[in-house]
């Protein structure tokens, strides 16, 4: 895992674990984790396989390649800029810590070329597309945007997530500790 | 048909309700440097009929990216449609590109979501590029002269009276 050039001259301002929040939907049972950080908010909540699959399958993907997207461990995340000064971001930079190893997320482009050759449609892979957050954006104050997260690990899997962000041209790093990719079930929860 | 489309469409709705429990609009309008030229499109409405955005030359024209699928874009049509009733009488034009669905999926949407502004079809999502459109919803303001003004990232409750007032400005410019 390598940061370009313009993200690893930036000086790196290292934020607290502390601006994290777990909660637990009464209902679902699943889990949200939420960083904030001088008005920038990342939401991210487990999204059980099934509800990929369900999803998937109603855009034309067959059931093996909706099982293969859904068991890759995807959050809903909504990612805000409330603050006063602009952000950028590239989901390129960031890194997935799990068993003492550092990965990167599967983002748009990484699903692209995985479904290259496959018997998804267009249309299933455009829905798919554009369900994704954007690899790369830009936000002015009071912009956001909503899509899911991708991480490439098992159902149930434990790991770090280290993000960058540039808020105001100050490049922000951070890491949100022991996110876990929803199980297969909920039943399994301990 | 119309059970498989219902089907999949409370999946959809069940789906994005559990993963993001709710969807708070953003805030306010951000001015586009330079205002550049907005770039053209030529797609077709739910009855086939043809727009393109020099059809709108002369007018302010709100131009909304959205689907179906995703909870903000959705949130946003009510307030997108207030504002449009708002709008049409000073001679503004709004209409919402949908990204990648089919004319079945849309019209169904329009039975929850009822709009009278044109609701235009890309099924290749061709347009998304040269606008810049990375998420969704996006939306911009374009000026009688065809450059964009404003852009919005993010759903926004279009009939807040800061945000319309902006895009009233520009409408009453366009009658002078």
């Amino acid at each position: 895992m390598r940061l370009t050039a313009a993200w690893a001259s930036s000086l790196l301002v290292p934020i607290a674990l502390a601006a994290v929040e777990v909660e637990v939907g009464p209902e679902t049972g699943l889990k949200t984790w939420i960083w904030r950080h001088d008005g920038v908010s990342l939401r991210l909540v487990q999204r059980l396989p099934d509800q990929t699959r369900a999803y998937l399958m109603a855009r034309g993907f067959d059931a093996e390649w909706a099982d293969r997207v859904a068991r890759a461990c995807l959050f809903g995340s909504m990612f805000r800029n409330d603050g006063t000064r602009p952000l950028d971001f590239d989901l390129d930079q960031w890194e997935v810590v799990h068993a003492g190893g550092r990965g990167r997320m599967l983002t748009r482009e990484r699903w692209e070329e995985g479904l290259a050759g496959s018997p998804v449609s267009q249309a299933g892979r455009i829905a798919f597309r554009w369900s994704l957050m954007p690899t790369r954006q830009h936000f002015e104050p009071g912009d956001y945007n909503w899509g899911m997260t991708s991480y490439g690990l098992p159902p149930g899997s434990r790991f770090d997530l280290v993000l960058r962000l540039k808020l105001g041209g100050e490049t922000i790093e951070a890491r949100i500790p022991d996110l876990e990719c929803a199980p297969e079930t909920l039943e399994e929860r301990p | 048909m119309k059970m498989r489309l219902s089907l999949s469409f409370f999946l959809t709705f069940f789906v994005f309700l559990s993963s993001v429990s709710a969807v708070e609009p953003g805030r306010g309008l951000t001015e586009v440097p330079d205002r550049p030229r907005a770039p053209g499109f030529e797609l077709p409405d739910l009855d086939g009929r043809i727009h393109r955005l020099d059809d709108y030359e002369g007018k302010v024209v709100v131009v909304n990216f959205w689907a179906t699928w995703c909870p903000p874009c959705r949130a946003e049509m009510p307030s997108m449609e207030r504002a449009w009733q708002r709008m049409k009488a000073a001679g503004g034009v709004m209409i919402a590109i949908n990204m990648g669905e089919d004319e079945d999926t849309v019209f169904q949407f329009t039975a929850d979501y009822p709009v009278s502004f044109p609701l235009l079809l890309d099924p290749a999502t061709d347009t998304a590029g040269p606008w810049g459109v990375r998420g969704l919803p996006t939306t911009y303001v374009v000026d009688p002269e065809g450059r964009i003004v404003y852009r919005a990232i993010g759903g926004r409750e279009w009939d807040d009276p800061a945000l319309l007032e902006k895009v009233l400005a520009l409408l009453r410019a366009q009658s002078h």
